[in-house]
């Protein structure tokens, strides 16, 4: 288990060493360098020169390199041009509100979809595993930002039962657990729905398949119920798939969550990106897509680790 | 003696898709006494599987059963679902085939076995744990304190066949139910399985319903013997009686199908199994049996008596063994192609296996475990020879084909018609490895479905080059024409085709490019005794037709003194043991081929009344297989 835990951890290190490099030359080998996009297209020769000298853009692309994996190594991301302040500092505070409503949206979904996937496949090819899958199916298709803008009209305005953006009430002096808790609540129904339909269709699929294996029929052959035989035998199996397809969720939850974080005005990494891009704020640009890259990287980390609890086979590799 | 289990009438319809459900199982009468084996012999599709599925009531809900299955006294076709849970487990056992998807992956065999006795007896978690050990002790494991917290692929097959056995154990059970256990596994191993199974029975007075395709693993253990055909029994009765003297054509089929240490030719049965929805009315067997007449075609024989057994057949007291023998037997090919010299050599061959990395940092520098597969083979193939390599999963007998066929890196020489391969230039080389072919040992696992079976048989003929389509199809018929299959197969997937036709089609593929060596790795072990026996019948006759050399890589000793001119062991990667089949059976030197030999069916006179035990292997009997 150790040997496999360093070998996954090698891994993961060389993977973010490569998603740095990649996204050093995004940002810095574009055309004319980030003082275009700082200065615009417009900008003169002397301005752009002036500004390459006081951001160290002047020196060779390979002492950029360095200089950038130095500063990174120290937690200096730079500073952002629009809010003028470290980016260190503005993306920390806003990745705790985004890790707040990804940990509400998985969560939420895993539990639906470990219940939903269960009847699933537990019905297969009898009609309640076909009603489940029109379901899916018509959830999957409904777009992100409509259901956003749908539970806003319903429960924040027609109903008033939660807030509709934002994170704490502004006009509460200190705003408790609650507080933010009703405001988690809506962006994580939407991002946890929405995740639902793939991951309850996927595991319904896993579950259908474990059971026609043959420790089934030796664990029914036992005497145990159906029952047991799905909590205690058929479970365990069927998460190994899911766990796996979690771990590489996070862009796909990320890109769903710029369009939820906008439409609640939800103060978080997606929310940041979108208001980022518009003004072309590199330095914040590169640190999230950074930081999405390394969440990424770290959910299939835990995903191996945790298959490697659930299946002992996978721990001598 | 009490009866452990009765079956009375039993038959099992199965519903398929919207249809009306299809009889599988046709009134079966069975026994099973306590303290003995009944043999539940039949092939794949003869419905051997579902009746012991019935037995437990596993079926599919959709199933119709009628008739009764008696447990010590109690009809449990009358049963409830709840009732019947307390029985399965606590009074019956269930040994089923292949261990290893048998048993939960992700659950420590300890567990396993624990958890069914914690089940009917209410125990504590620690005297469940106690009883485990107790029961992997008891099954022969060794050191099964260490072994208790292992996981199932942590075992080899034999063992993780004994932890399934010691699970069905468990409560001691009335009834062992052991489904194929010994299919997949080496001969060796196979046998120690049946040993054990054997004393079980005799220490705790226990049934045992013994489900099995071949016959002859069965012979010295069975008490009672049934044999089972597209659903029906066709003969069934005391193994004594059974094995002394087999009365339907069908049984005596089986019996002869089963390589033996010094046959010269295998029965074979000709055509297929009928398919549940075509079954014929008359006798079931009759479409394939040369003793056949009208009545048998139209109504199903009334069961005969005779000695210890009963058969189902209308002439089975009439025709002599010899005679049933005779007509199962076809004739070989004449040779026509007589040997001439040397097609391969190969000296002092070695191969290492580069374990692969054991962790990222090894692999990074380069660090590498070596294993060394195979060492110091060296051994020459005459043209029209068939050279047997025997040896036991691990052996490096698979390793030796894979290296003779150019796919893995080896150090020594192969020497081709007096060419080393290692030093022919690229194209010559390339060209070269067209004259060794390969037949795998699963060969729907060896084809693309989704390419027709035309394509799959001519694509080594595109691969060499040869253009046209039209010419392509006309040269696969020819080659399908060759292994007895239908031209009609050409535009078929594989998917369709039994395993007997897909493991012939991968032989038309193989002797497309007209090679002069074909490595069988395993060929038949996949396949049902009697489509074994087709095959190895008609292997033998492309031999001697064609002037083919083969490499025949088998666990199977008999198997391979059925083929081979000359015989090599494998053991540990070393040959230990190589020369004529003859020499090598009357005259083994090593210990480890003594076992081989011993563990395997050796050939049986069919005189009537003749003796009951399988004969002593007798040497003057032996007659080495014609070049």
């Amino acid at each position: 288990m150790l040997r496999m835990i360093a070998n996954r951890l090698a891994t993961a290190v060389l993977s973010l060493a490569i998603l740095i490099t990649i996204v050093f030359f995004m940002t810095h080998a574009t055309p004319g360098g980030p003082a275009f996009s700082i200065l615009g297209q417009k900008a003169t020769p002397q301005a752009v020169q002036q500004l390459n000298a006081r951001l160290g853009l002047a020196a060779p692309l390979w002492q950029q390199y360095l200089l950038w994996w130095w500063h990174l190594l120290q937690g200096r991301l730079g500073y952002s041009y629009l809010l003028n302040r470290p980016v260190t500092q503005l993306v920390g505070d806003y990745m705790m509100n985004t890790l707040a409503l990804y940990v509400g949206a998985i969560l939420l979904s895993l539990v639906l979809s470990i219940g939903i996937g269960l009847v699933q496949g537990v019905t297969y090819g009898r009609w309640p595993a076909r009603l489940i899958w029109a379901l899916q199916l018509s959830l999957y298709a409904l777009p992100t930002f409509f259901v956003g803008t749908m539970f806003i009209l319903y429960f924040g305005v027609k109903w008033g039962v939660l807030p509709t953006g934002g994170i704490t009430n502004l006009r509460l002096e200190h705003p408790g657990l609650l507080d933010y808790g009703r405001h988690l609540a809506l962006p994580v129904l939407t991002i946890g729905l929405l995740g639902v339909s793939g991951l309850s269709l996927y595991f319904g699929t896993s579950v259908h398949e474990e059971l026609g294996k043959d420790y089934v029929r030796t664990a029914l052959a036992k005497g145990l119920t159906f029952r047991a035989v799905l909590f205690k035998h058929v479970l365990r199996n069927a998460l190994r798939p899911l766990v796996t397809i979690l771990g590489l969720a996070f862009p796909g939850i990320f890109a769903g969550s710029v369009l939820v974080e906008t439409v609640f005005n939800y103060p978080g990494l997606g929310y940041l990106l979108w208001r980022s891009a518009l003004s072309q704020d590199y330095p914040v640009i590169s640190a999230i897509v950074l930081l999405i890259g390394a969440l990424t990287v770290i959910g299939n980390l835990l995903a191996d680790l945790v298959n490697g609890l659930l299946d002992p086979r996978e721990r001598y590799e | 003696m009490s009866a452990v289990l009765t079956l009375d009438r039993l038959s099992v319809a199965l519903k398929r898709g919207r249809g009306k459900p299809i009889a599988v199982l046709d009134d079966i009468n069975l026994t099973v006494n306590a303290g003995e084996m009944t043999a539940l012999v039949g092939e794949s599709g003869s419905g051997k599987t579902i009746a012991s599925l019935g037995v437990i009531r596993l079926l599919p809900r959709s199933a119709k059963v009628s008739g009764r299955v008696i447990l010590a006294g109690t009809d449990l076709t009358s049963l409830t679902e709840s009732e019947m849970r307390s029985v399965r487990g606590r009074d019956i056992g269930m040994v089923f085939q292949n261990p290893l998807s048998a048993l939960n992956p992700t659950t420590r065999v300890g567990n396993q076995i624990a958890e069914v006795y914690r089940l009917h007896t209410g125990e504590t978690d620690r005297a469940a744990r106690a009883r485990a050990l107790d029961l992997l002790g008891e099954v022969g494991i060794p050191e099964p304190a260490d072994r208790l917290d292992d996981y199932p692929h942590q075992f080899s097959g034999g063992m993780r066949q004994r932890v399934m056995i010691a699970m069905a154990l468990a409560c001691s059970p009335k009834l062992l139910i052991a489904d194929e256990p010994t299919t997949g596994l080496d001969l060796l191993v196979a046998r120690q399985i049946l040993a054990l199974l054997s004393r079980l029975r005799r220490e705790h007075r226990m049934g045992v319903l013994f489900i099995t395709h071949d016959l002859s693993i069965v012979e010295q253990h069975a008490d009672q013997v049934h044999v089972l055909y597209a659903g029906k029994s066709v003969e069934w009765g005391t193994a004594r009686s059974f094995f002394a003297q087999p009365r339907h054509p069908y049984s005596q089929a089986l019996l002869g199908a089963v390589p033996r240490l010094g046959q010269t030719r295998l029965a074979s049965i000709p055509g297929n199994l009928p398919d549940p929805e075509t079954r014929p009315p008359g006798c079931r067997f009759a479409p394939r049996c040369a003793f056949r007449e009208p009545a048998c075609e139209t109504a199903y024989p009334a069961p005969e008596t005779t000695g210890g057994t009963m058969f189902a057949c209308r002439r089975g007291r009439e025709i002599n063994p010899a005679a049933m023998l005779d007509a199962v037997l076809d004739d070989p090919a004449p040779i026509a192609a007589p040997s001439r010299g040397t097609a391969l050599e190969v000296t002092r061959l070695h191969v290492d296996y580069e374990r692969t990395a054991t962790s990222f940092f090894q692999g990074m520098i380069g660090r590498k475990d070596k294993m060394r597969a195979l060492s110091e083979i060296s051994f020459s193939l005459g043209q029209g020879e068939c050279l047997g390599i025997v040896g036991q999963s691990g052996s490096g007998k698979s390793t030796l084909g894979r290296a003779v066929l150019q796919m893995i890196p080896y150090q020594g020489h192969v020497i081709l018609n007096g060419e080393a391969f290692d030093t022919m230039p690229r194209q010559r080389r390339k060209r070269a490895r067209r004259s060794i072919q390969v037949v795998f040992q699963d060969p729907k696992e060896s084809m693309n479905p989704r390419m027709r079976i035309g394509d799959i048989v001519a694509e080594p003929l595109k691969l060499a080059g040869m253009r046209g389509q039209r010419a392509r199809m006309a040269q696969a018929a020819a080659l399908l024409d060759r292994v007895g299959l239908s031209e009609r197969m050409l535009n078929l997937f594989p998917g369709s085709v039994s395993g007997g036709q897909a493991q012939r089609i991968a032989i038309a593929r193989a002797l497309a490019t007209n090679p002069g060596i074909i490595v069988l790795d395993e060929p038949t072990s996949s396949l049902d005794v009697s489509t074994q026996a087709l095959l190895l019948n008609l292997l033998k006759d492309l031999a001697r037709q064609d002037g083919l050399s083969y490499m025949l890589i088998s666990h199977d000793i008999a198997a391979v003194s059925y083929m081979a001119d000359r015989i090599a062991v494998l053991n540990g990667g070393r040959m230990v043991e190589f020369g004529t089949a003859q020499d090598v059976l009357t005259r083994p030197t090593n210990a480890y081929t003594r076992e081989l030999i011993a563990a395997s069916p050796h050939f049986r006179t069919n005189q009537p009344g003749g003796p009951t035990e399988t004969m002593e292997f007798n040497p003057s009997t032996v007659q080495p297989s014609a070049v």
